[in-house]
């Protein structure tokens, strides 16, 4: 069916190369007219050189071929006859085959070179487009993109990407087919396991009569994946050829994907999977192992209490109390080990609903009442405030960590007053108290897990947990949490700064609907 | 309520637990029952139906909604759950599977004593068809539908009366934003919490002595309302009411 198609276009080239004689006799015809040239034969090297460059060496040795014949029967006498009379127009006839089949042959070389160096043209530009995309690729993915598409054009077969340690399809962004036949599925498992693979890879019949080939995109780094590249038919010749230019194409690329440290960001990310795993487990186990006996250390105190013949005792009474108060501070050290890591992992997730500012500071106050009982709390909530949108349990469990921190930092008995207002476009808590503020290098390193002033460190206890978490937990709600201090022992202020949402305002212009 | 001495069953699989819940509620004059597990659980509230049950979730057997589920299906006994989980979306669901309330560990006996004794009290007031609810100082006089405060009537719309109502029949409490919802906007409004705080809020600028410092109707975050059973006596004397 090919060869058929490659004759019919030969055939076609020579049709055209003897039009092309056809065209110069004709001209030459009513060029006689009017001169006479001496060597007419010379003339018809023209179509010669032309059929030559354009179509090779059959249709220039037709062309010259018919030139003679021409030439003899239009132009020697005696004229319109195929005879050829003396001997000096032979030698003429017979140098002019020599010198056009020459001719012909050397231009015929000419445009095979043209060709050759126009392919390489075309593939060092294409190259040049490859390197440039390695060298702005900021991912693997964009990588392998560049990969799967340079390869396509260079021997324009099917080439698929393969992860590592998933043998799937690596995501190109849906822009190539990845499906591949299920024996090369198999092999490629085979390479993305790493058992018994070669370096140069391995040639796979996948049916249909295709040739695929399977191997690793960087021999020395199994986790850059695999490849499958479709190498045609078997019987086709050159596949030496087309091995040799994809392992450059691989090489280029791998040295990329190394230069990226693709290899460390892979293996990272596989990492923390596990150790995602592992976290959470260990979450959940810290958090049942702990408190379960917390639960009942703090349940068995607090009935203690409320016995009669515990409470009239006033030391006993108020050793109950003191494992009820410690057991309740563990506990909640406990909680902020939790969120803490809960924030490490990434893995808080905001569920925003729309709250009240005094639902979110009362319950924060309740959940504080004993360890706020030395204080004289102030609240100074407005009535009108618009709604506000936030995880009212990130909030309130923010709002109880500035609790703490105004507690544990001012002396029992001075005033906490805790506010709510409107400041144009946003909604302001703050919780102000009167203890020991911030110096301005305490205040530069607020935003710092596990950080603690040097002069509290051994009269107050604490993790240093306290407002990183509160800090983390206002920004899941985007907010902004905001402290200021006048200066050591002159008090300080936390404020928790929320947008305003303009559908609270018109919620509120609403509400008389019913 | 001591007198009849109401019969609690702890559903609980650790000891520990179980220990300081029955002194707990035998000094509170309560009859203690204790099961380690679901199934003997499910076994006891059928042999002998107690008056109350407090479930925990981490049982060796059986998931927590299991058990609501499996119980619900027969029996409207009082049933409060304790979950170590702090996980709000858990509760809610617990909640609409029927749970009366819920306490999270760690809690104090206190606390539990008072969701418990709310929850008994619901029993009462459905069974014997009681009409009048108290809390502190608001009187919810289902007959008449009439609201007083201080046997001062206060003036309500149809909604914020419904709203009331649906908490009142739960005094004490605890009921999820999505029942409150159904109630009284319709199903199709389960989602729209803004609804319910502006509602509220309005309610309270007319219960309350102070709106924003509320002392009857109590938010739970991100669960619900709780209409206080005994709300402690206002510091504040006569209140005025709002006007509408």
């Amino acid at each position: 069916m090919l060869d058929q198609m490659r004759d019919r276009s030969e055939l076609h080239r020579i049709g055209m190369a003897l039009v092309l004689v056809a065209a110069m006799t004709v001209t030459m015809i009513l060029v006689n007219q009017y001169v006479r040239p001496t060597n007419r034969s010379v003339v018809y090297l023209i179509p010669v050189i032309a059929a030559a460059v354009w179509w090779g060496v059959l249709p220039a040795v037709m062309a010259a071929l018919a030139g003679i014949v021409a030439a003899v029967f239009f132009f020697y006498p005696p004229v319109y006859s195929f005879k050829v009379p003396q001997s000096p127009q032979l030698v003429n006839l017979a140098l002019f085959l020599v010198v056009a089949l020459v001719t012909g042959r050397l231009a015929t070389a000419v445009r095979a070179q043209a060709e050759v160096a126009r392919k390489r043209e075309k593939e060092v530009r294409e190259l040049y487009a490859f390197s440039r995309r390695l060298g702005t690729a900021r991912a693997a993915s964009d990588i392998y993109a560049a990969i799967q598409e340079h390869l396509s054009n260079l021997i324009q077969r099917k080439a698929v990407l393969f992860e590592a340690d998933s043998a799937k399809p690596v995501d190109t962004g849906g822009r190539n087919d990845q499906w591949v036949p299920e024996q090369i599925h198999a092999e490629i498992s085979r390479y993305a396991g790493g058992d018994g693979t070669s370096e140069s890879g391995s040639v796979i019949d996948g049916g249909g009569g295709h040739l695929w080939l399977v191997r690793h995109v960087a021999p020395k780094t199994p986790a850059f994946g695999a490849i499958a590249i479709d190498l045609g038919g078997a019987a086709d010749s050159g596949i030496d050829d087309v091995r040799g230019r994809i392992d450059e194409v691989l090489a280029d690329a791998a040295a990329t994907l190394d230069r990226l440290d693709i290899a460390r960001v892979i293996d990272d990310a596989r990492m923390r999977s596990e150790t995602e795993v592992l976290r959470e487990a260990l979450i959940g186990s810290v958090s049942h192992e702990l408190r379960t006996p917390l639960a009942s250390i703090l349940g068995s105190a607090t009935v203690l209490c409320n016995t009669p013949t515990v409470a009239e005792d006033e030391r006993l009474g108020a050793l109950a109390n003191v494992i009820r108060d410690e057991a309740e501070r563990l506990n909640s050290d406990i909680q902020n080990l939790l969120d803490a890591t809960r924030i490490t992992s990434q893995s808080l997730k905001p569920l925003q609903q729309w709250v009240e500012c005094a639902d979110l500071i009362n319950s924060a106050l309740e959940r504080r009442d004993r360890r706020l009982a030395g204080h004289v709390v102030t609240t100074d909530v407005a009535s009108d405030l618009p709604l506000i949108y936030v995880d009212p349990v990130l909030m309130e469990q923010a709002l109880v960590q500035i609790l703490d921190n105004a507690a544990k930092y001012s002396t029992p008995g001075s005033t906490i007053s805790v506010t709510a207002r409107r400041e144009g476009d946003e909604i302001v808590l703050s919780v102000a108290d009167r203890g020991t503020g911030f110096t301005r290098e305490e205040h530069d390193h607020l935003g710092e897990r596990f950080f603690r002033g040097q002069r509290h460190l051994t009269t107050i206890p604490g993790s240093g947990l306290g407002l990183w978490i509160a800090n983390a937990f206002v920004t899941a709600s985007n907010g902004e949490l905001e402290v200021t201090s006048s200066g050591t022992n002159q008090g300080s202020i936390v404020s928790v700064r929320l947008p305003v949402v303009r559908e609270a305002i018109l919620q509120l212009e609403r509400a008389g609907d019913e | 309520m001591n007198s009849d001495s109401p019969v609690v069953l702890v559903v609980d699989d650790e000891a520990q637990i179980r220990r300081f819940l029955r002194a707990g509620f035998e000094l509170d004059g309560f009859t203690v029952e204790e099961a380690d597990n679901g199934s003997n659980a499910i076994r006891k509230a059928t042999l002998s139906p107690p008056d109350l049950l407090i479930v925990d979730l981490g049982l060796p057997d059986m998931d927590g909604s299991e058990i609501v589920q499996r119980l619900r299906a027969w029996s409207s006994v009082p049933l409060i759950v304790l979950s170590v989980r702090s996980n709000e979306a858990e509760k809610v669901r617990l909640l609409e599977l029927g749970a009366d309330d819920y306490v999270v560990k760690p809690f104090g006996m206190a606390e539990l004593l008072a969701r418990a004794h709310a929850a008994l009290r619901r029993r009462v007031t459905t069974s014997t068809g009681e009409p009048i609810v108290k809390s502190g100082r608001l009187t919810i006089d289902f007959g008449a539908r009439l609201v007083t405060i201080d046997s001062e009537r206060v003036p309500l719309t149809p909604k914020e009366y419904r709203l009331l109502q649906v908490l009142a029949q739960h005094a004490g409490n605890v009921v999820t934003h999505q029942h409150l919802l159904k109630e009284v906007w319709g199903s199709p409004h389960v989602h729209d919490i803004h609804y319910l705080r502006i509602f509220v809020r309005k309610l309270r600028q007319k219960i309350e002595v102070d709106a924003t410092k509320p002392q009857i109707l109590l938010t739970e975050l991100g669960i619900g309302y709780r209409l206080a059973a005994s709300p402690p006596a206002p510091a504040i004397g006569a209140r005025q009411i709002t006007e509408t």
